[in-house]
């Protein structure tokens, strides 16, 4: 069904096939899509009937009977992905569909999972994150109440771990990894680290971001969301933190010493009023994509006056993920009920 | 997009037969498909993939209201159960020390959970022998009558006609619009609990509260009680609304819940108001019934309502 959806849509766009529709391939999984990542020339992306869905380039997609129940989280490690289930088990996946069980948590949920680039893995379980180092030592790291959300740092020498009150930041030491506080009422459900390393930002369970400066925890308020944020990526060499839940990707600007403090976002991608829900990075390109509420998917440059291009045209259902590869060569976006669009940007991207 | 997920929530203290009730849901062949989430394994003995364990924790909103204590665990667990299809129903049972009101509160504040899911009623399971006792001694057993929608009051066949009545004044004290439900061993059909709609403003339509047993003896100071108000005179819209609102907002705390029918002077239609705490839905819901009394009716449920005002206030609310 190459380019071939018929989609009625008379009064805003066009219901002929985009440019990169008409290259790509559109796939229905009869599953809701929960987490998705690229590795190398694949995204992976895992569902709630268990399976891991393997997109490649100029190959089939694989289907893989993966979790039990539902895949809950994924994170890049090496040339695979460690995902994570409601199964309570932790399990590799090579981008070839290969399967290896890392760790087993008997029936609780493994709710996050987290990788560093020296290989080092996170994985929560209820209060607790399971670290396994590159060398393969494990800690047991406790929190005060559920994980919400884990990230190492680049170097893979510090963990943030989100939770009810703020973030506890751990720091490895020569025997055991040491906690910092970073506290903030409120539900705390995600986390990323700036790629300098130097801020911190977690999703709320309120409409709202929360971000620190780590050199004096300094407290930024990211607010005025009119919905839950549920995606978040850095964008472009400033670069920039967009965000979903808006009507727009809002992109806060983390230049200079105080980051994003006292300045306003930079307001991206608007489809007539539409909430956005997810939104994905363009890798060495200063421009983005931001998936909304109806299944549009849309393209822009990170500048206030560019003109957004249609990628994908609205179906229905809302995008939950929206994935890259490394190389900006292949893009994908999954919508809610499980509509699947995989293309290659050609020079979308340029 | 995907229907909403109906929730039951079974709440009660430890012993009343909560465990032989949630056994019998997942094991009686009634065709269903519930995902139960419970506070511990073990009790259930059951080795089910439906069935989950969650830790009850109880999340502030940072939005201002007091009130708006949600259940992080019940946010974390039913955001993954909907990444399943097929599910026909997801019960939460709760401990006996549970304050139902994070529970329902859950499902007014969290966007997700509301557009996915539905309260579908508050279940009690109520221990004929003992609740007397409880009532006296503790505060969360008063909490969990007051919110139920039905009160399943089981081991009835341990105590005499006289207690039972005695024990049933005392819930229809604190909650006149509950209905009561009498079992000996929670042998009460699965239909009769399960897919009710008790917390859609249609239901609300249907409370018959006993307006008649009003005065009861002085009750102490924090004890749950409740007030029903009656008027065959229609109400002033916005003086009505004023005061509803500010009722909320200033004494939100104290109301555990409230519902009520309203008879709006110039207003074909009945409007319907249902709320927890301070969180309240409310809407217009289709014209009076041929031939029926147009009259409004609100019972709330709560502490220390004497001193609130209520008849006064919605006294006050009548148009001249």
């Amino acid at each position: 069904m190459q380019g071939g959806m018929t989609i009625l849509d008379p009064v805003t766009r066009p219901t002929e096939p985009t440019a990169i529709e008409k290259l790509g391939r559109y796939f229905i999984c009869d599953a809701v899509p929960t987490c998705a990542v690229a590795a190398g020339d694949a995204v992976l992306v895992g569902f709630g009937d268990g399976q891991v869905r393997i997109f490649r380039p100029d190959l089939p997609m694989q289907e893989l009977p993966a979790h039990h129940g539902t895949v809950l989280c994924m994170a890049r490690h090496g040339a695979g992905v460690l995902t994570g289930g409601d199964d309570g088990r932790l399990l590799r996946v090579s981008t070839d569909g290969e399967l290896t069980e890392l760790a087993g948590f008997g029936n609780r949920w493994l709710d996050c999972v987290a990788t560093a680039r020296n290989g080092t893995w996170a994985a929560s379980v209820d209060k607790t994150a399971h670290i396994r180092d590159a060398e393969g030592r494990a800690h047991a790291l406790d929190h005060p109440s559920t994980v919400g959300g884990l990230a190492f740092d680049r170097k893979g020498e510090r963990l943030a771990v989100a939770h009810y009150g703020g973030v506890t930041l751990w720091t490895r030491g020569r025997r055991d990894w040491k906690p910092t506080s970073l506290k903030w009422a409120g539900s705390h459900v995600g986390v990323t680290w700036s790629p300098d390393n130097r801020f911190i930002v977690t999703t709320m369970q309120e409409n709202a971001l929360h971000g620190w400066r780590l050199r004096d925890k300094a407290d930024m308020r990211m607010s005025g969301y009119p919905a839950k944020v549920k995606s978040m990526g850095w964008v472009g060499k400033l670069p920039f933190l967009a965000s979903s839940g808006a009507q727009e990707a809002i992109c806060w600007p983390f230049d200079g010493a105080t980051g994003p403090m006292g300045k306003s976002p930079l307001t991206l991608c608007d489809d007539g009023g539409a909430l956005t829900t997810a939104v994905a990075a363009l890798p060495g390109h200063d421009g983005l994509l931001a998936g909304f509420e109806n299944g549009v998917v849309l393209f822009s440059e990170l500048d206030p006056v560019a003109q957004p291009r249609v990628i994908k045209r609205r179906s229905g259902a809302a995008i939950t993920h929206l994935v890259v590869t490394p190389d900006s060569g292949w893009m994908l976006a999954a919508a809610e009920d499980g509509l699947v669009l995989w293309a290659p940007l050609g020079q979308t991207g340029s | 997009m995907q229907d909403q997920i109906p929730v039951t929530v079974l709440t009660g203290f430890l012993g009343a037969g909560k465990t032989t009730l949630l056994n019998r849901i997942l094991t009686e062949n009634h065709g269903l498909k519930f995902a139960v989430i419970i506070n511990e394994f073990g009790e259930t003995g059951i080795d089910n993939d439906l069935v989950t364990q969650a830790d009850e924790e109880v999340f502030e909103m940072n939005n201002g209201c007091i009130c708006c204590t949600v259940r992080g665990d019940l946010i974390r667990i039913i955001g993954g159960l909907m990444k399943r299809k097929g599910l026909d129903g997801i019960l939460i049972e709760t401990t006996g020390l549970a304050d139902p009101a994070p529970v329902a509160q859950t499902f007014y504040v969290d966007a997700d959970i509301a557009a996915r899911t539905r309260l579908d009623a508050i279940l009690t399971v109520a221990d004929a022998v003992n609740l007397s006792t409880h009532l006296d001694e503790s505060h969360e057993a008063a909490e969990q009558i007051a919110f139920a929608d039905i009160v399943l009051l089981n081991k009835t066949d341990l105590v005499d006609a006289d207690a039972l009545t005695a024990v049933e004044a005392r819930l229809r004290a604190i909650n006149p619009t509950a209905r009561i439900i009498r079992t000996a061993r929670c042998d009460v059909d699965l239909d009769q609990i399960l897919c009710l709609k008790a917390f859609e403003l249609e239901r609300v339509l249907e409370i018959e509260p006993d307006f008649l047993t009003d005065d009861h003896a002085h009750e102490h100071d924090d004890a749950v009680t409740s007030i029903s108000l009656h008027s065959d005179v229609p109400m002033n819209p916005d003086a009505f609304q004023t005061w509803f609102s500010m009722l909320l907002r200033t004494k939100g705390q104290d109301l555990l819940r409230s519902k009520g029918i309203i008879d709006m002077a110039g207003e074909d239609q009945r409007y319907v108001i249902q709320g927890v705490h301070m969180l309240m839905d409310g809407s217009l819901l289709g014209p009076w019934p041929e031939g029926k009394k147009r009259e409004t009716k609100l019972v709330f449920i709560g502490r220390n309502l004497e001193g609130m005002g209520l008849r006064e206030g919605f006294e006050a609310c009548k148009a001249a």
